[in-house]
């Protein structure tokens, strides 16, 4: 255990990213990592079922990149910042993303924020 | 020889440079966060410094988790700014300074912090959200960026204590280099929040201010926290503000803050701050 961490158990919504999470899904994130590329996001919107195949990832990983479930991939072991590379070719913006990762609307989440218009 | 004559404290929201690509500086909803950079910009202009000494992270673009650097310099007379996915921002190359990063590396190195070396590599929104806020582009930058990148995104993170002493470190490498340079650092990110899981969109202003006030009164009191406390108090993502510990370190001594500006929005609480020695 890191003891720069400890204590945070009973921290609800937070998933630390560490090096056994990395180490797990390594695969899911490189995969979400090369959408930095824009070769990659044309061959992943061409083909994703071949695009994932050839990243190696499992079916699991498969369902939640084709269902784009936000959530079910940051308990994964995704790491947002590579999530957020991905949701750029989803055509989702980072606010759209929390909103789906609270379980909430867009609107519903931008209720909650002290100036919604700034978007 | 080489000074620091000033610091900056500014969170790298990568919206903000959406919102400066779309031109958004005069909407309503932006104004507050634009009009905030101002007197620092001012600043910059008056002051012309050589170079800005950036504490920043990669988020995952220019180095990937197959090779993750705790501590990485660049090196370069150029640095391209990162397609993250939606393609390359409309923004100039950022000039580095050659001789004074190879300076810095020697430096450091010698003083045992051993930092990874990065050379050809793109910057990404850690340092070029905020950037064009600070500084015009238009025909060019009007100094060279030393990129330091921290690593705040796999945990284990360099302890808040371990980020300051780079800092020390940092300015110890800058006051034996022998050209009359004047240097800024920049301390990046932060502050609260949170932008994974269903905890997404916490923040914390109480704790956000005290922050700002014990980073410029007592900062042994921020050096002393966890990675887990800075988790709790201002949401997961707000732990790189040891980044501002790392450019606070730099400034090592009494500061005057000069300037703050604070502007919570949406997710982030966008702060922009000024320094400068006691």
């Amino acid at each position: 255990m890191n003891p720069q961490l400890a204590g945070l158990e009973d921290l609800e919504g937070t998933y630390v990213f560490d090096l056994r999470t990395s180490h797990r899904a390594l695969k899911l994130n490189r995969f979400l990592w090369n959408m930095i590329s824009a070769d990659m996001r044309e061959r992943f919107k061409a083909d994703p079922e071949k695009t994932m195949t050839e990243a190696g990832l499992k079916e699991e990983e498969k369902a939640l990149v084709r269902a784009q479930d936000w959530i079910g991939l940051i308990r994964y072991g995704a790491s947002f910042f590579v999530l957020e590379k991905f949701a750029r070719v989803a055509g989702r913006t980072n606010l759209e993303v929390y909103a789906m990762m609270r379980g909430e609307t867009f609107d519903e989440f931008m209720k909650t924020r002290r100036v919604p218009d700034c978007r | 020889m080489a000074r620091i004559i000033g610091g900056i404290g500014t969170s790298h929201v990568p919206t903000i440079g959406v919102a400066y690509d779309k031109g958004k500086q005069d909407d309503p909803a932006w104004a507050p966060l634009f009009r905030g950079y101002k007197p620092v910009a001012d600043w910059l202009a008056e002051k012309k410094p050589d170079a800005l000494v950036f504490f920043y992270n990669d988020h995952a673009t220019t180095f990937f988790f197959d090779v993750y650097p705790t501590f990485a310099l660049g090196i370069g007379e150029r640095f391209e700014v990162a397609d993250e996915g939606a393609g390359k921002r409309p923004l100039p190359s950022i000039p580095g300074n050659v001789d004074l990063s190879i300076h810095i590396a020697e430096s450091l190195v010698n003083d045992e912090f051993d930092m990874t070396i990065f050379q050809d590599r793109p910057l990404d929104h850690g340092c070029a959200s905020p950037l064009p806020l600070l500084w015009p582009h238009e025909p060019d930058w009007p100094g060279a960026v030393v990129p330091i990148a921290i690593n705040v995104l796999q945990f284990p993170l360099p302890t808040a204590r371990r980020c300051y002493r780079l800092g020390q470190a940092v300015k110890r490498a800058i006051e034996s280099y022998p050209e009359d340079l004047k240097i800024v650092v920049v301390g990046t990110g932060g502050l609260s929040h949170q932008v994974h899981g269903e905890r997404s969109g916490f923040n914390n202003e109480e704790w956000d201010k005290e922050f700002l006030d014990l980073l410029v009164k007592d900062p042994d009191q921020l050096t002393a926290l966890r990675h887990a406390d800075f988790i709790r108090r201002g949401g997961a993502e707000s732990a790189e503000q040891i980044m501002w510990l790392a450019m606070r370190g730099a400034l090592e001594g009494d500061i005057r803050e000069l300037h703050r500006n604070y502007y919570l929005a949406t997710t982030t609480a966008m702060t922009v701050t000024l320094y400068e020695p006691a």
